[in-house]
């Protein structure tokens, strides 16, 4: 009997009784296929069938959200390869670290593709906010997402800091020691706190597990249940905020008391942002195979730089942590260095009410600005103001971390980076 | 169709609703109401009514009611005694009423680096009386008798000569006199007819044993042991000795005081670096350096010491080597120097003795006894077996066997034993192959030992 | 079919079973989260304990400042008072040692004088003094968990 042909192949996958009870649509050929197979699937129906030319263009958001959600799942893939060989007790941690290092097949790129995919999430989660602000897309109906935005933020910064505990080396143990004494400074409940961290009083073995199973599980949990909401919610505001939706429109919404006993009845109760009302035929295209390739296209960009950056440049892996021996200065993961750079000055109002007043002023910001232009416009003139503020925020943290990264040595005192060769306490 | 009407449902999730409730205020009780809560404040209120000044007063009422435990890393256990038992180190609760009793005898083996179970064993993990005392499945090492508490010393202190746990030397010696060596191994040495008994008392309770050296048959059926004829205080103190045989390795700081520095451990040092070749005793050995016999008269102890960590220190030119010893090493060559005029001690130099003499010690350290009776009388049960169903002794064997048949006896054994009614089961005993775990000088001594059995004048021949 | 439409006018019966279920059942959330939140803070710290025996009061000579290295503290006794100085330098937490007048730290040069306080260099403030007690069978009993002023020690 001879093999069937591919052509052969790809028939019976499309079209026999096994292949349709699991793909609904085939290889789309028709327009009315390429709806049916976003809207089928369980993966495409995230997104609608069809998008605006505008959300395919890269300059409207440069993807970066995109790229921190293919950051997550390049995050979660590796990690979850490197949790058959990691052991989170403070005896075989930093063993491990050097087992994948050394001996593991493919150790030693998983884990730097790991760490710098972890670096850059952080970086582009940052961006993306950027991106939000600067394109006013936080803006109503956008509030609640945007919220949801900062708690992923928050959970991003989680995720690293708990990971950076893990390998159990100097540059672990005393970057959680700096982060851990940075929230034992929080009036009335800062010392509780961090003994509920920590799981008592030193970073130990109890610290250790904590910081494990919140990295593996709890964080990363979270994280996937608010992503979910967040892609979700994205489509429910109207897809990308764009300068053609006008607030009017959101306005004219009534939601018909009547009930009515058709099955899609629901649909017509929600706003009617979708499906698009009164908007023009060229305007859009199907997502089926243009939004989809590109978001390929995208990922193995990210799938392409992380690689790079891993094959390239080793994670780092200091000392086995020694807590009697504590490097000078200790610094906390590049993220924080800002914020230990403040804490510098004043422990309460550096540490405990700048962060504060940053994450207050994030979470009520969408509420605070009511007025309507520039939504969809990367630095509209009409907020100007906004913009402005929000950028010199933006430079006063860029510089605080640049200092704390480069312009600080021993004791916390400035040193000239050029004169001396870089110190080996550098965080990364 | 009737009307759907959720309201019908309001009652069930009322009731639901308090059964949740009611299980989980029962969780919240069982978990928050334990023993150790009642103890720690009767405790508390002991103290406070004790307290004669208000600052003392002050210092009972700050009191926390909190698990209390004992971590030792190094004998990989935590103790959570102390969290009932508050009153150990306070000699002012001598007699008390327990949990609350004093703890007296505690200087040597303070309880921040011993905790309690090493000792009591039992279960340090757990905080409910029952379990902590350990009598409970799936726990092998429920709490000693405080009768048997010195096989505890056993774990980290050589048998022999403890002066503090004397119960412990009785039992080393019972085992060793009663010949249980010819059928069990201990320490590697020993026959192979029953189990090895180095975790014995990890594993059995002290009824047990004690109900298995009256009648093995009763606790492990088709045992081939016959029972043994202890006296009670026999009894009592070789179940101790098997009680504190539990395999356990000691590490470290514990292990260093394995050699209790006594003239004993002295004599095995002596023996074991060969000081014969160069010093005599009683007049036998080298003459290198000067005889040793009387040198406790003539030395101070700590001039001895000091001589045995650096002979050139105090004499100088001498050939004699550092040894490297260390400061219980040092104590206990010492200690046996300063007894050498105890003839016993001196005799008992194997290199001194004489091939009988030697030979007997060989009988004794392997247990021959255990079979073949106390000096080889017999006595011993052996069901079904033609030599009388027992196990022959071996008074006359001068005369059955030339010295290489003897010889080879022992070294091959004899694993078939001739039955008396074939019909009956096997005789259970036989004589295992010794030629692996002797030495053969060592045989060659045994059975000059064996051969001066034969009473004087006896001319009776098989 | 028939879609469920609670009645505009529920009945004073419902209303009450209703709130009571739900009542009882925030009661069961509340306490359950409550429960899942105290699981989280330890009962029980394998750490070195923070209390423990220093020795006899009679193991430390008059005037003598005497390190117990294990345990990084001090014991200072002048006459029959019994103090305990922390020996964790207040920088990044070096073991300091004794100087001439005081203690110094080898890392980043801290110094200090007799009682503590900063002589020089970077600590942010003085070594920590903890509280010393006599247990109830008469050894220094330290609690590194209590610090006290240099001025509250132990009187024999």
């Amino acid at each position: 009997m001879s093999l069937p042909t591919p052509k052969k192949a790809w028939n019976w996958l499309e079209r026999s009784r096994v292949g349709r009870s699991v793909f609904r649509v085939g290889i789309p050929k028709s327009n009315l296929e390429r709806a049916q197979a976003m809207v089928s699937s369980f993966l495409l129906h995230v997104q609608p069938a069809k998008v605006s030319r505008r959300a395919l263009k890269p300059s409207t958001t440069l993807g970066l959200g995109l790229i921190s959600l293919y950051l997550l799942f390049i995050l979660t893939g590796t990690g979850i390869l490197l949790m058959f060989y990691y052991v989170p007790a403070t005896d075989r941690a930093y063993d491990a670290m050097k087992d994948l290092q050394f001996v593991v097949s493919a150790g030693l790129v998983i884990r730097n593709m790991h760490r710098w995919a972890a670096h850059l999430m952080v970086m582009f989660v940052m961006l993306h906010l950027c991106r939000v602000f600067y394109t006013g897309a936080y803006k109503r109906p956008r509030e609640f997402n945007w919220l949801i935005g900062i708690a992923l933020f928050l959970l991003t910064l989680g995720l690293s800091f708990t990971g950076y505990l893990l390998p159990w080396d100097q540059l672990a143990f005393w970057a959680i020691t700096v982060g851990a004494n940075i929230a034992a400074y929080a009036p009335l409940v800062g010392p509780k706190l961090k003994f509920l961290l920590l799981g008592g009083n030193t970073v130990g073995q109890e610290a250790l597990i904590r910081f494990y199973t919140l990295h593996v599980i709890v964080l990363p949990a979270l994280t996937f249940f608010m992503v979910s909401v967040h892609l979700w919610r994205v489509r429910k505001d109207g897809g990308l905020a764009s300068p053609d939706e006008s607030a009017d429109r959101v306005e004219k919404v009534a939601i018909p008391d009547l009930p009515t006993n058709k099955s899609y009845g629901l649909m017509e109760l929600t706003r009617l942002t979708s499906p698009q009302v009164g908007k023009d035929p060229e305007d859009e295209v199907f997502s089926w195979p243009n939004l989809v390739f590109r978001e390929i296209l995208l990922f193995l960009l990210v799938v392409a730089v992380v690689l790079f950056l891993a094959v390239f440049w080793n994670a780092p892996l200091e000392e086995l942590a020694n807590a009697v021996h504590p490097p000078n200065p200790a610094k906390a993961p590049w993220y924080f260095l800002g914020l230990q750079e403040l804490v510098s000055y004043s422990a309460f109002w550096g540490g405990v009410v700048a962060p504060a007043i940053l994450v207050t002023a994030l979470v009520l910001l969408p509420y605070l600005d009511r007025r309507k232009e520039g939504v969809g416009q990367w630095f509209a003139p009409e907020r100007r103001t906004a913009n402005t503020v929000f950028t010199l925020f933006l430079i006063v943290a860029i510089v605080l971390t640049v200092i704390g990264s480069v312009f600080r040595g021993p004791n916390w005192g400035w040193v000239k980076p050029w004169a001396q060769p870089p110190a080996a306490t550098e965080g990364h | 169709m009737t009307e759907e009407k959720p309201s019908r449902l309001y009652p069930a999730f009322i009731v639901l609703g308090i059964l949740v409730s009611v299980l989980t205020g029962a969780a919240y009780y069982r978990d928050e109401f334990r023993d150790w809560k009642d103890y720690q404040r009767q405790f508390i209120r002991e103290e406070m009514r004790r307290a004669s000044t208000p600052q003392q007063r002050q210092l009972a009422a700050s009191i926390p009611v909190q698990i209390r435990q004992i971590v030792l890393p190094d004998l990989r256990r935590v103790d959570r005694c102390t969290t009932c038992h508050l009153a150990v180190e306070d000699p002012t609760y001598g007699g008390f009423p327990q949990p609350l009793a004093y703890h007296p005898l505690h200087e040597q083996h303070p309880f921040d680096k011993f905790g309690c179970t090493v000792c009591h064993r039992g279960q340090g993990h757990a905080t409910t009386t029952v379990d902590a005392h350990g009598n409970v499945p799936h726990w092998d090492q429920p709490m000693l008798p405080l009768r048997f508490i010195q096989a505890s010393c056993g774990q980290c202190h050589e048998a022999s000569d403890n002066p503090a746990a004397p119960e412990l030397a009785r039992g080393e010696q019972v085992f060793e006199t009663s010949g249980c060596r010819g059928c069990h191994k201990l320490g590697g040495v020993g026959g192979v007819i029953g189990p090895e008994l180095d975790r014995v008392g990890g594993r059995r309770s002290a009824d047990w044993l004690m109900s298995h050296f009256r009648s093995p048959a009763s606790v492990t059926p088709d045992s081939a042991m016959p029972p043994q004829k202890f006296s009670q205080p026999e009894l009592e103190a070789i179940t101790l000795f098997m009680l504190s045989q539990t395999g356990e390795s000691i590490t470290g700081f514990y292990a260093s005081m394995k050699v209790v520095p006594s003239a004993v451990q002295g004599r095995h040092l002596f023996q074991q670096k060969g000081c014969i070749g160069c010093h005599s005793v009683a007049g036998k050995g080298g003459s290198i350096g000067p005889a040793l016999d009387d040198v406790g008269l003539r030395r101070k102890p700590e001039w001895i010491m000091q001589h045995f960590r650096d002979p050139q220190s105090v004499t100088p030119g001498s050939v004699m080597p550092r040894f490297g010893f260390n400061e219980a090493e040092v104590l206990a060559l010492t200690e046996f120097v300063l007894h050498l005029r105890d003839q016993n001690v001196a005799l008992s130099l194997p290199s001194l003795m004489s091939p009988v003499e030697r030979g007997k010690e060989i009988f004794r350290k392997y247990g021959c006894a255990g079979c073949h009776g106390q000096e080889g009388k017999g006595g011993v049960p052996n069901p079904n077996a033609k030599t009388g169903e027992q196990i022959p002794s071996l008074v006359h064997v001068a005369d059955g066997y030339t010295r290489a048949e003897l010889i080879n006896v022992i070294s091959l054994g004899r694993r078939q034993i001739d039955a008396l009614d074939p019909k009956r089961p096997q005789p259970p005993l036989y004589m295992p192959a010794w030629g692996g775990t002797i030495e053969p000088a060592e045989i060659a001594d045994l059975a000059s030992y064996l051969f001066s059995l034969k009473p004087k004048g006896d001319e009776l021949g098989f | 079919m028939s879609t469920p439409i609670p009645d505009k006018t529920t009945s004073r019966r419902n209303f009450v079973q209703l709130t009571c279920g739900w009542l009882v059942a925030a009661f069961a959330v509340a306490a359950s989260s409550a429960a899942a939140v105290r699981f989280l803070v330890p009962n029980v710290l394998y750490e070195p304990n923070l209390r423990f025996k220093a020795g006899r009061p009679d193991d430390f000579p008059d005037g003598s400042v005497t390190f117990l290295e294990d345990e990084r503290v001090f014991i200072v006794r002048q006459g029959n008072t019994y103090r305990c100085l922390s020996a964790v330098c207040t920088h990044l937490g070096c073991t300091v040692g004794r100087s001439e007048q005081g203690f110094h730290c080898p890392c980043h040069g801290s110094s200090f004088d007799e009682m503590g306080k900063v002589k020089g260099g970077p600590a942010p403030r003085g070594l920590e003094w903890f509280m010393v007690t006599l247990s109830k069978d008469r050894h220094l009993l330290v609690d590194k968990s209590e610090r006290v002023d240099p001025d509250k020690y132990l009187v024999l």
